[in-house]
């Protein structure tokens, strides 16, 4: 069937949830296009044809012009939401990204997220007065100040901002300033209590 | 130092201070510092909750945070022992505790500033007076030093003589009025309670907050650590608050918020989650009142469900897949026929709470599941992750944790069933003279539950009911019990929990053996940790079991 291909593209990419990209499918899109190819080559011969006079290729014509665009549309679609994922990911991961993620990039989307890296980070040094502003922490305004947290492992003293230190211990609870803990939190140091 | 408010004296002397918590792992303490923890977080005020479980927890935990804070909170903890000079604390910091393990030291009490105890004593706790226990150092070393004088110049006149003899009496009346104070350990009133007065005082409190001071009160009820009448009287108090607090209509609240009620309740274990035939089973009161582990008692019970006309296949199966008619008529049935079969105690009144369209789940039965989840049977489970586990378990939107709980219960209490029934079969339970004795063998597949404080004490009480029940000689009722199990959980080897209880005859829950133990250890030089908060469990080593025994009898008769 025409545009099969470039449809399974598609409901590959929507079937792995968000938050994850799979590996890039570099030989589904060289199937979608010969068949473009194909397709082409085979309306280009029939054109000359129909421009001599002979009406009934134009139907075939058509359809064949219309699987075209589908399939162009559906490698358009497939590539832009690709770097949408990958961009929503350096506002979640920060500008390295994880290991199983980077292997599943292709090389131009690799350049194009150091370029997107580049202006972002040039963009956020600008803002602010001093040392820019880092616009990927706190996305959306944070509810309390602070935050109640259970210390996953003994990771010893540690200094809060204000000079405090507290022991972080296995098994303790604490109540400290959100922003704080916000690496520890990410580094499964501690762990946020609802 | 008593603290009578503690509004002022408390809550708003460490606001915008750092505060650290060290937590008892009982229950009752838990919801205590679920308590505060909202408090806390209302007012921005930081803190840190570490659970400790035995003595040596506390005074480690407290060495190695004491650079943090200047306040320190101690939650059923520590009350009994002299702070000042276990945790010798520097001058700056101030301790708060709050206990319901009575008595309290008397060093505490009367400490200047450093030590302020927050709970409050009840009417029919005397502590000694202050001039009792307590006399001018300076005097004494005054003394001393004229001794030293007098002795060199060899001079007795009667003046000294008269105030020695004055010094030695007041030293022997002191050391009596210390003994009968100390004499009995037992419960006060609950300290999730006292937490929650202190929310209500300060207008936070909410239905969630009330849930957790009932679940404390709860635990004293189930586990009678709390006197009867005391229990009455907290209940009491607690159901103004309920009634308060969900007095509006249904239609108005939102339908998944969390809703308590005040009714009867059975007092069955876990039926809710059970069967009707193995909740009646394993809970202690029904239980050991038919006997039922003895073939007249299955024939009693069968008599008594046939009586209330309940089909065996529905009391057979789980108590949620019974015909609903029967259901809500258990309570009424159960009520009409407690007196014939002699259990007129079994529905007290009590607490349940529903969420959303969930099963109702009564007080009782989050106490149950907490104590499951505190010694859990998985040996990979830390004591401090298991009292992270209640605290989850008693928060709102975790069923998952409590049904946990829930189901360790259960083979907890199955366990407990199967050994008390090996005692009886095999004649365990042996007269020392003045208590009676039983142990639990060294290798019983079971061993793993019962070397933890809370399973042996439950163990313990539901032998010795068993044991007056079915025993001839009325004379079993009088006596307490003493009940050893190898202590498979500890690090080292060849130790025994030892855990002693009152007699059943007994209406005060008063417990003597925290000093019993105490001295027939010291006697006798054995090698024991008196290391719970709760002094009527102590960790001996094998050994010196046969001698440490010996001791405590000649001790208490």
């Amino acid at each position: 069937m025409l545009s099969e291909k470039a449809l399974e593209l598609i409901k590959e990419l929507d079937r792995s949830k968000d938050g994850k990209l799979p590996a890039f499918n570099e030989d589904i899109i060289r199937k979608v296009l010969e068949e473009m190819n194909t397709l082409f080559q085979q309306n280009q011969r029939d054109v000359g044809e129909a421009a001599a006079g002979e009406i009934r290729y134009f139907p075939s014509i058509h359809l064949r012009h219309a699987a075209l665009d589908r399939n162009k549309r559906c490698l358009l679609a497939y590539l832009y939401n690709r770097l949408e994922r990958i961009r929503a990911m350096r506002w979640e991961f920060g500008s390295i990204l994880p290991a199983d993620i980077r292997a599943n990039l292709c090389e131009p989307e690799t350049q194009w997220f150091n370029r997107y890296n580049k202006n972002l980070a040039s963009y956020m040094r600008s803002l602010g007065e001093a040392g820019g502003l880092d616009l990927t922490q706190d996305t959306k305004p944070p509810k309390n100040l602070y935050v109640e947290v259970r210390c996953l492992r003994d990771y010893g003293e540690w200094e809060v901002e204000e000079g405090d230190t507290v022991v972080l211990q296995k098994d303790t609870t604490h109540y400290l300033p959100l922003a704080a803990c916000h690496h520890l939190i990410r580094q499964g140091v501690l762990e946020q209590v609802e | 130092m008593l603290v009578s408010d503690l509004r002022k004296e408390f809550y708003d002397v460490i606001k915008g201070k750092r505060i650290l918590v060290l937590v008892h792992s009982d229950i009752d303490g838990i919801c205590a510092s679920k308590i505060l923890q909202s408090l806390f977080r209302a007012d921005h005020i930081l803190y840190t909750v570490v659970p400790v479980k035995t003595r040596s927890d506390l005074v480690s935990a407290f060495e190695q945070h004491r650079e943090q804070a200047r306040y320190f909170l101690l939650l059923n903890c520590g009350g009994c022992l002299d702070l000042v000079d276990v945790l010798s604390p520097p001058e700056d910091v101030k301790i708060f505790v709050a206990d319901n393990h009575r008595p309290l030291d008397v060093c505490n009490i009367y400490n200047g500033d450093q030590v302020r105890i927050l709970s409050q004593l009840g009417e029919d706790e005397e502590v000694p007076a202050f001039e009792d226990v307590f006399r001018e150092e300076e005097s004494e070393d005054e003394d001393e030093d004229s001794d030293e004088e007098d002795g060199k110049r060899r001079r007795f006149d009667e003046e000294t003589l008269e105030r020695r003899r004055a010094r030695r009496q007041w030293h022997q009346q002191r050391h009596k009025i210390i003994f009968d104070y100390t004499q009995f350990s037992y419960y006060g009133s609950s300290t999730a309670m006292l937490m929650f007065d202190l929310a209500w005082k300060l207008s936070k409190d909410n239905n969630e907050l009330l849930w957790w001071a009932i679940v404390g009160v709860t635990e004293g009820q189930v586990f009678e650590r709390t006197e009867q009448d005391r229990c009455v009287l907290a209940t009491g108090t607690l159901q103004g608050h309920v009634s308060r607090l969900n007095h509006q209509t249904q239609d108005s609240q939102p339908l998944d918020c969390l809703r308590i009620t005040f009714e009867k309740e059975l007092k069955l274990a876990l039926y809710r989650h059970w069967s009707l035939v193995e909740s009646m089973r394993h809970s202690l009161y029904a239980s050991t009142t038919l006997k039922l582990w003895t073939l007249r008692g299955e024939k009693r019970l069968q008599e008594l469900l046939a009586e209330m006309g309940l089909p065996l296949v529905q009391c057979r199966q789980l108590y949620s897949g019974m015909d609903v008619n029967l259901r809500q008529d258990l309570r009424s049935l159960l009520e009409e026929k407690s007196e014939k079969y002699g259990l007129p105690d079994l529905l007290f009144p009590s607490f349940s709470a529903s969420r959303g369209f969930r099963i109702k789940v009564g007080s009782a039965d989050y106490v149950y599941s907490a104590a499951a989840l505190l010694e859990p049977p998985q040996k990979d489970i830390t004591p401090t992750a298991a009292a992270l586990d209640v605290a989850d378990c008693l928060a709102v939107g975790r069923e998952e944790v409590l049904e946990r709980g829930i189901e360790g219960s259960k083979q907890q209490l199955s366990a407990i069933y199967r050994q008390v029934q090996t005692f009886l079969d095999m004649n365990q339970v042996i007269s020392a003279g003045p208590f009676l004795y039983a142990t639990v063998i060294q290798g019983t597949p079971d061993a793993w539950f019962f070397s933890a404080p809370h399973c042996l004490t439950l163990l313990a009480r539901f032998t010795l009911r068993a044991h007056v029940s079915v025993s001839r000689g009325r004379k079993s009722g009088a006596l307490p019990l003493v009940l050893t199990s190898p202590d498979v959980r500890a690090a080292q080897p060849d130790t025994c929990l030892v855990c002693g209880i009152p007699p059943t005859s007994e209406d005060s829950r008063r417990n003597f053996f925290g000093k019993a133990f105490e001295q027939a250890a010291e006697k006798t030089a054995s090698r024991a940790e008196l290391e719970f908060f709760d002094t009527n469990i102590i960790r001996l080593s094998v050994d010196d079991r046969s001698k440490f025994f010996d001791a405590l009898i000649s001790l208490l008769s």
